[in-house]
């Protein structure tokens, strides 16, 4: 399940979100969905290793070398912590965070911080070429609205057809 | 003492699955030659890259308008070119110092027609460039096809063309082979076809002919086909032949037009005017 996931999320990062490059230096890594979406009980070294995979095929795709697999090592690493803020404390390990168990607003909140930690380290990476720090942080906060935007959205597809 | 050891690696070996990984994506990131060592991690293996020229082929459908947009400018200018190539060895036969005299070259903007009404008496077209662009009043318009009409207005960005379809529109035009001229003139109704008058009784004239712009005006240059003799007819009058021209041009489905720029001979203009203004006296 993991796997067809990763597939559908990457084809929709490369065929259309990589296309988009809104007013020039945002284009969000809608790949973070990935590792969001997972339960809370997932076995934490196979996220980690799932999101250093998909990180590499978005890597492949868009000649980044390397740094989509950091950043998405280092979301899958945050990935548990951030979860727990959100979810109820006597969650069970099969919590999943979607909109039907975190209401829409504190789903989009925990969706706009995860995506913050990713294209925090994406365009840290990408600015060590860049060098231009305001373009890099719009860039990051342009990018992770838009990303979580994006999370809330495929969640409400996905709500519709688990109906 | 090894015991605490694992213990602790086991505890935290997560940290250390993501200090590994994260060791991994920065070597890959940070090597100075790693494109040369990697090439599997980059668009250009061999899945990623059928990948995307699978993705490509697709994608270049959607950029087909703006292709075809580019095709028919080039089109357009090429077909020009020829015509005006073609005017100029008939001239280099007849008398080679008047090479020079005819060296005219011909700008086209090229424009989409954006309004069009073909049901009317008076059809008019509205295309998406106007003087701003330098299209000015009486400029030629026409398709990769042939002749589709003459500017009548202009504003800044748009402008409106009266179309051969305009029971106004009179375009002087002549018969392929033969130096005999006449003039096209629209009946309301058939967006296919038009009448050419004005041909004399003695014209050889066959069915399917092609009739093409004479250059007599100074609004197209010659040898722009218009369409071709689908029947032969008499004039009211009976002294010349009344042709049924069936155009080369689309009105129903024409989309891209290009306007002749820089043909206007204000000098030619003004001689004219001036002439016509004696008779008056």
């Amino acid at each position: 399940m993991p796997l067809l996931k990763l597939f559908i999320v990457l084809s929709i990062q490369v065929l259309i979100v990589n296309q988009i490059h809104l007013f020039g230096y945002i284009t969000p890594l809608f790949i973070g969905y990935v590792v969001i979406s997972s339960r809370k009980g997932f076995f934490h070294i196979l996220l980690l290793l799932l999101g250093f995979f998909t990180g590499l095929l978005f890597d492949m795709f868009s000649n980044t070398a390397g740094m989509a697999a950091a950043s998405m090592t280092l979301i899958a690493m945050a990935q548990p912590s951030l979860l727990r803020l959100f979810a109820p404390r006597d969650s069970d390990d099969n919590y999943r965070p979607t909109i039907m168990t975190l209401g829409i607003f504190r789903y989009w909140i925990y969706s706009l911080l995860c995506m913050a930690v990713l294209h925090v380290m994406f365009y840290t990476l990408d600015a060590f070429s860049l060098n231009d720090w305001p373009l890099t942080l719009l860039s990051i906060i342009g990018s992770s609205l838009f990303a979580s935007v994006l999370c809330v959205i495929a969640e409400l597809i996905v709500r519709k057809r688990r109906r | 003492m090894w015991g605490g050891v694992f213990d602790f690696l086991f505890k935290y070996k997560h940290w250390l699955v993501f200090i590994l990984l994260e060791a991994v994506s920065l070597i890959g990131l940070f090597s100075t030659n790693g494109y040369q060592k990697s090439v599997y991690f980059t668009t250009a293996n061999s899945i990623v890259g059928y990948a995307y020229s699978t993705i490509s082929s697709i994608t270049s459908y959607l950029n087909l308008v703006s292709v075809n947009r580019d095709l028919e400018a080039e089109n357009e200018k090429l077909r020009i070119e020829n015509v005006t190539l073609k005017t100029r060895l008939k001239l280099a036969n007849v008398d080679t110092l008047a090479m020079g005299v005819q060296s005219e070259d011909y700008n086209v903007v090229v424009a989409q027609v954006i309004n069009f009404t073909l049901h009317k008496r008076a059809n008019l077209m509205t295309i998406n460039k106007g003087s701003a662009d330098g299209i000015k009043p009486e400029m030629g318009v026409v398709c990769s096809q042939g002749v589709v009409g003459v500017v009548y207005l202009t504003s800044e960005h748009y402008a409106i063309v009266m179309p051969l379809l305009n029971v106004n529109c009179r375009i002087s035009c002549c018969l392929n082979k033969s130096e005999y001229f006449g003039t096209l003139e629209w009946e309301r109704g058939d967006s296919r076809s038009t009448y050419a008058t004005g041909f004399p009784r003695h014209t050889k004239i066959q069915e399917g002919e092609l009739i093409e712009t004479n250059g007599y005006s100074d609004i197209f240059p010659p040898g722009i086909p218009i369409g071709k003799v689908s029947s032969i007819g008499d004039s009211e009058d009976g002294m010349s032949y009344r042709l049924k021209v069936s155009l080369f041009t689309n009105f129903e489905k024409l989309r891209d037009v290009s306007v002749i720029t820089n043909y206007i001979h204000t000098e030619r203009r003004e001689l004219e005017q001036s002439v016509e203004n004696k008779e008056e006296i």
